[in-house]
């Protein structure tokens, strides 16, 4: 029996979603195994170590720096605010002394006596990691964080820009293929996760931005709108960490293609709970899709799903979904894996497959263009 | 332009027919003294300063024995008494005009012309009436020049105008200037300082000036990497110039706790004394970048040799044609003449003086091509006379004022 | 002799079996199985073992033992086991390195050279006069992190301030490896000798495993690289492989030291050239990032250009060339917003490959420019080194050429060699030929070929151990020749004739012609063939003997031919798009490009 393995996204109705929550330094955590969190719930904390801020002395002084040490009044280890001397020349006769000021807050840090500059260390910023989603502390990791646990729907979207965040899932639109368009937002929407059906419109995302929507999931985006929110053109699909206010999710793909159905009425189904969100996307080594979490109410799942690619194995009946021109965006069942490779319109020899589409339609493709569509 | 035209116009016009009328005249001998001309007139000589007036006069149709014409001018007093005759010019009998200069512009004149010959003078002819030299707003003989200032002016205004609106400005590349940052970034890795020489000559020479542009553009890049910049001078108030020039550019790199006015010093004025100094520095501190920008004399080679014998990098720039060649052979990269005085231009990059370039650079191109032109005609108006070549090259100095 | 090699990438494992037959090195079987660096495998041998095993199963000798070792033949009558193993690696996503200096075009510019010829990416240069305010350096340093850092700065007996200077920021900025918290940062100290005390003074504080070297430039007039780069070998199998999972045994393994996957490439390039004389261009356009190496005058560089790739990367290409740039080499309509969002797509979706026509040739343009923009990046990187005392004469008055000068000279360039998915996959060999030639505007006379698959990581760890080995793969099983690109520097009037060639072999005319400006023509010239050929350019038209001189050359037969191209150099394409568009479409039907 022919197989092959093929990457997909996941879409599942209920799975057991585990998710880590690790501080980037180590740190406190605040929770215990066992404890029930919310999605805003802090699970750990710690603080960073401050900028570092050199101050170049013994120039400012005009002294040299193995002379430094002698002039300086404030001593390793000791606090300075802005402004305040940190050194000063002995001068002529004592007089015509110049002073040092520091131009930075902090602890002084260090004093080179081969360069004479002088290492200011600014304060520590907070750091804190909240639970991302309602759930149950599965696990802490001491002195890292914490993993969570909960029954969830989960969902993967294929490209995201925005961060984490979270609100009531608010279904704006009658189908799977209608897009979002501007009138379809409206002000109470603000702090929702807005799913549309098919394309996200330049003016839907304008008006949600405007409304303060949290987030908004869709099948599909333009790239000329994709560069207008982002302000320049994204060249390689590392994302997450924009600031632009809105978090944006798409589940298929670029242009005008509707969500799957399956995904769509996923998501219909649970419209006015929780959701938690996030964009960033990373498609490199250690491949990371944007995904869509509702938490539900525990009934206890055998799967256990953690996050980052999926894959599983291509057979006849399998449901695909065509991911290159020229059927981009098309769905249907595996019909045929032929063994030997097949020459295709570009003039490439490939391995391929046929997909029966859902018109009815027996199209042949690379196998290399296609992907699970609902696993 | 017109009147100067028609003026060269009208002397051409009065010398061919002249020449023309006595031809065959001249020619037949005689005994009696010259016939006197027919007529005098005096004008003022039009857009001078005043000062000058020219005569001209109808000769007789038989000239006679005459040779020469005299012409002599007596001045009208306050009192309204003329004074005496003084000979303005005596000039060649094909001639009929003359010019009287260096005159009063608030007194009036009377002329008279005489026509000299071997068998003696004739009686003199007088102008009708006294003329006075005044002076003009505009001097005319100026206004070729005027409007080449007008032409290159508007040349640099245009060239500003369109480099502030954003047009790119293409200046060929100077190897002299790109290798600065290399030369700086030299004495940086090597931890040694960097040397630089302004010329010998006081801040009233325009190439001393060019240098301290050039030695602020240096001491930023200095600045910036953090390399120590020391200036010897020959005269005090350019060791001025350079620390004021210097501080500013510390200042602009963000350095200003690095700048030190005691690298920046006064010599001597003894161009010798001043040169062995500064060799000796060489030789003690092997700086690992030498400048020499500006005006120098016998001491280029002494310089730009010792420099050499060290190993430093090397840039000069200097106007001095004869130095050129020394310090061509003698350091890695030299400013020629006008690259050197464009250099403020090319290092700022700044939309106004690299405009003001450009307008200067299109004023040089219309002079060269205005000489081309000129030899050109002058070659073959040389070789065939009378031709065409000899009527443009007239009008050609008409326009530019012969 | 019998040879196993493997290359590690980071989603395939390489193996290949190099066999001695007849006193002939040949390459006889390959295998490939995924690489299982990462969880849920992390050991790597297993996917070595993997495609070792494919090896045994084509080759019917038994290659692994039943523990999973590779077997190691006592004499070589044996029928079973290899004589040796050797191995490259770049999974995990390679070296990556953080370089620094005093002066960003000197010794920064050296320490970088350094580090990319050992096969390195570097993810940021630090220099005093890199125009960041110190704390913003410091900020950059923490921010990275870099598997090993290397500094230098100061020739001997030079500047050491700076040098001290730059070491004070790197130190308190504590820069965090990228494999395990606890391990130390491998800090490679490469600078002014007299700086070498304090440099381990400031670095003897935990979290940096220091290691000091000769200075990389000990005076400005000479680079000497080499112990950089071998003690940038040394650590990253000390420190940074021991730390990936699986990498000890491999080591063990091995009978050379494990070398990074494009130092390993540099390496056979660097070999070919010494060898046989010539100047190299070699070029693995991958899907996230382009190679460039480069040997002229026996000078070897290289660069890595790291968003400019065929997948994951293409809409950085895209946007950093401008979509004009791109479609100039479409001869077919297409619709901007359509390909915008397809070229999105592929970025999402970075493994699917051009089913149709049409998006073959959209990738192929997209290649073009990728190559391109990465060529330019490596003729500015590729250069003579700046801060030299230059001799002069009265003579150069008026041409005084500055330090610094770039070492890529297309006349020069003896040999282009084209390898990574879109140039080494395309479905028709012309395809990849015009690719090169397009996107280098090679002048006068250059051989072009490609590697067949991939093979010249094995061969440049094989050089190290037996270089006459490695050299005969390379010319007979590694290397496709495609055959040769003639064309003249200089600009060409369309219409106008601009040169004629003549071909023979032995006194016999094989094909004679004349290309008037603007045309490109192939003659076929099968491979194993070899003849002389001729080309008088016309005025002003270099062919690599002087304007307008005659010269001619011995060639071999490729698998497309020789490629005339009498475009002119630098190449221009004609303005308007209809007659840009009939050009292009013009020079694919003459050398047969899609058919």
């Amino acid at each position: 029996m022919a197989k092959a393995y093929t990457p997909g996204l996941k879409v599942t109705a209920r799975t057991t979603y585990r998710v880590r929550r690790l501080l980037p330094v180590t740190g406190d955590v605040r929770v215990k195994v066992g404890e029930l969190v919310s999605a805003e719930t802090v699970v750990a904390e710690t603080f960073l170590e401050g900028d570092v801020f050199p101050i170049k002395v013994a120039g400012m002084l005009g002294a040299n720096p193995n002379e430094l040490a002698a002039l300086m009044l404030k001593r390793v280890g000791e606090s300075v605010q802005v402004g305040e001397v940190l050194a000063r020349s002995k001068g002529i006769f004592g007089m015509m002394k110049t002073e040092a000021k520091s131009t930075a807050a902090g602890t002084l840090e260090s004093i080179s006596d081969s360069t004479g500059m002088v290492i200011i260390r600014g304060a520590k910023t907070p750091v804190q990691v909240r639970a991302y989603v309602a759930g149950r502390v599965a696990e802490v990791i001491a002195g890292e964080g914490v993993i969570v646990e909960t029954d969830a729907l989960f969902v993967q979207g294929i490209f995201g820009v925005g961060g984490e965040t979270w609100g009531p899932l608010v279904i704006a639109v009658k189908s799977h293929t209608e897009d979002l368009r501007e009138e379809l937002i409206v002000s109470s929407m603000k702090g929702a996760i807005v799913v549309g059906g098919a394309r996200m419109t330049a003016g839907g995302i304008r008006r949600a931005r405007e409304v303060g929507v949290a987030a908004v999931i869709c099948g599909g985006i333009d790239d000329a709108d994709l560069r207008d929110v982002l302000g320049y053109d994204l060249g390689v699909a590392v994302t997450g960490s924009e600031k632009i206010g809105i978090t944006l999710l798409v589940t298929e793909g670029f242009g005008d293609i509707a969500m799957a159905e399956r995904t769509f009425q996923l998501l219909l189904a649970h419209a006015g709970k929780l959701a938690s969100v996030n964009g960033a996307t990373q498609i490199r080594a250690g491949v990371m899709r944007p995904e869509i979490v509702v938490a539900l109410e525990a009934r206890g799942s055998s799967e256990i799903f953690t996050g980052g690619a999926t894959a599983g194995i291509l057979d006849i009946g399998t449901a695909v979904r065509i991911i290159r021109d020229p059927y981009f965006g098309f769905l249907g069942t595996v019909s045929a894996l032929p063994e030997q490779p097949a020459v295709l319109g570009s003039g490439s020899k490939a391995r391929v497959l046929e997909v029966a589409l859902e018109s009815g339609e027996r199209v042949t493709v690379p196998r290399a263009n296609v992907e699970l569509s609902s696993t | 332009m017109q009147i100067i035209l028609s003026v060269a116009a009208a002397r051409m016009c009065a010398a061919t027919a002249c020449a023309a009328l006595c031809a065959p005249l001249c020619a037949s001998p005689s005994a009696s003294p010259p016939t006197p001309p027919l007529s005098v007139t005096a004008a003022d000589v039009p857009w001078d300063a005043g000062g000058s007036i020219e005569i001209s006069w109808v000769p007789a149709a038989n000239l006679g024995s005459a040779t020469t014409w005299l012409v002599e001018r007596s001045e009208i007093g306050a009192d309204g008494t003329s004074g005496p005759w003084v000979t303005v010019a005596e000039v060649a009998i094909a001639t009929t005009t003359t010019t009287a200069a260096k005159l009063s512009h608030t007194a009036p004149y009377w002329f008279r012309v005489t026509a000299v010959g071997s068998d003696g003078s004739s009686s003199p002819t007088n102008s009708p009436a006294h003329t006075t030299a005044h002076r003009n707003f505009f001097i005319g003989e100026k206004l070729p020049l005027f409007s080449a200032i007008l032409t290159v002016c508007a040349c640099v205004i245009y060239f500003i105008l369109a480099a502030r609106k954003g047009r790119p400005m293409k200046v060929r590349r100077i190897a002299a200037l790109e290798a600065i940052d290399n030369a700086v970034g030299r004495a940086t890795e090597m931890g040694r300082p960097i040397l630089f020489v302004a010329g010998i000559q006081d801040m009233d020479n325009i190439q001393t000036v060019a240098g301290i542009t050039v030695l602020g553009h240096v001491s930023k890049t200095a600045a910036e990497y953090d390399a120590t910049i020391e200036v010897p001078t020959s005269r005090s108030l350019v060791m001025e110039a350079a620390r004021e020039t210097v501080q500013a550019s510390y200042l602009a790199a963000g350095r200003p706790e690095a700048y030190n006015a005691d690298l920046i010093r006064y010599i001597t004025d003894e161009q010798f004394g001043f040169v062995a100094y500064v060799s000796g520095r060489m030789v003690r501190e092997k700086p690992a970048t030498c400048f020499y920008m500006g005006c120098f004399y016998a001491e280029s080679l002494i310089l730009a040799e010792t420099g050499n014998s060290i190993g430093a990098i090397q840039i000069a720039g200097t106007a001095e044609s004869s130095q050129l060649p020394f310090f061509v052979a003698a350091c890695d990269y030299t400013l020629i003449g006008e690259e050197f005085m464009a250099a403020s231009a090319y290092l700022s990059g700044e939309p106004d003086q690299m405009g003001s370039l450009k307008g200067q650079d299109a004023g040089k191109a219309i002079a060269s091509v205005l000489i081309i032109v000129g030899v050109v005609l002058a070659t073959f108006a040389a070789l065939s006379p009378g031709g065409f070549a000899t009527a443009a090259l007239g009008a050609l100095r008409g326009i530019l004022g012969s | 002799m019998r040879i196993v090699a493997t290359d590690c990438g980071s989603t395939t494992t390489k193996a290949i079996l190099i066999e001695e037959r007849d006193g002939v090195f040949r390459q006889t079987f390959r295998g490939e199985a995924p690489t299982t660096v990462e969880d849920p495998f992390a050991d790597v041998t297993l996917g070595v073992t993997n495609a070792v095993t494919e090896l045994q199963e084509l080759s019917g000798y038994k290659l692994i033992a039943d523990d999973g070792t590779i077997i190691r033949r006592a004499s070589v009558n044996d029928v079973d086991g290899c004589d040796m193993y050797i191995s490259t690696s770049s999974a995990g996503g390679g070296l990556q390195m953080m370089v620094a200096g005093v002066v960003r075009e000197m010794t920064a510019e050296s320490a970088k050279r350094a580090a990319l010829g050992a096969g390195a990416i570097v993810m940021d240069t630090i220099a005093s006069n890199d125009r960041r305010k110190p704390h913003e350096q410091i900020q950059r340093i923490r921010e990275l992190r870099p598997d090993m850092v290397l500094v230098s700065g100061g020739t001997d007996g030079g500047d050491t301030k700076k040098v001290i200077e730059i070491a004070e920021l790197i130190a308190p900025a504590r820069p965090r490896p990228r494999f395990g918290s606890e391990f130390c940062l491998p800090l490679i100290f490469a600078g002014n000798k007299e700086a070498r005390t304090a440099i381990e003074r400031i670095f003897s504080g935990e979290g940096f495993a220091l290691s000091i070297v000769d200075n990389l430039r000990p005076t400005l007039e000479r680079e000497h690289l080499g112990p950089a780069r071998e003690r940038i070998h040394d650590v990253f199998l000390e420190h940074v492989m021991a730390h990936a999972p699986g990498y000890d045994k491999l080591m063990e393994w091995a009978n050379a030291p494990i070398m990074p996957t494009p130092g390993a490439v540099g390496d056979i390039l660097q070999t070919i050239a010494k060898g046989r004389a010539i100047n190299v261009v070699g070029v693995d356009i991958g899907g996230a990032t382009t190679d460039m190496f480069s040997v002229f005058g026996g000078i070897f560089n290289r660069t890595v250009s790291a968003n400019l790739g065929m997948s994951y990367s293409i809409s950085n290409v895209c946007a950093e060339a401008g979509m004009d740039s791109v479609l100039r080499w479409v001869h077919l309509d297409m619709d901007e917003r359509e390909l915008r969002n397809r070229v999105k797509n592929k970025m999402i979706r970075p493994t699917t490959i051009p089913q149709t026509l049409e998006a073959l040739v959209f990738e192929q343009a997209v290649s073009r420019e990728a190559l391109r923009l990465a060529y330019v990046q490596h003729k500015a990187f590729a250069t003579t080194l700046k801060g030299v005392q230059q001799q002069r004469t009265v003579g150069d008055a008026f041409k005084q050429e500055e330090a610094g000068k770039s070492l890529v000279d297309n006349m020069a360039l003896d040999l282009m060699v084209a390898s990574g998915g879109v140039l080494s996959h395309a479905p028709r060999m012309e395809q990849t030929a015009l690719m090169m030639i397009d996107a280098f505007e090679p002048e006068g006379f250059t051989e072009i070929a490609k590697d067949s698959i991939f093979m010249m990581p094995h061969l440049g760890v094989l050089a190290s151990v037996n270089p006459r080995a490695a050299m005969e793969v390379f010319e007979k099983d590694c290397l496709v020749i495609l055959g040769w690109c003639v064309a003249p520097r200089g600009e060409v009037r369309a219409g106008k004739p601009a040169f004629e060639y003549t071909l023979t072999r032995g006194g016999t005319t094989l094909a004679h012609g004349q290309l008037v400006g603007g045309e490109m023509r192939l003659v076929r010239f099968a491979l194993g063939e070899s003849g002389t050929l001729e080309v008088r350019p016309e005025k002003g038209l270099d062919m690599g003997a002087g304007a307008g001189k005659p010269i001619s050359r011995e060639v071999r037969g490729g698998s497309v031919g020789i490629v005339f191209d009498a475009r002119g150099r630098p190449l221009k394409l004609p303005h308007t798009q209809a007659e840009r568009r009939a050009c292009v479409e013009k020079w694919l039907k003459s050398l047969e490009v899609y058919v």
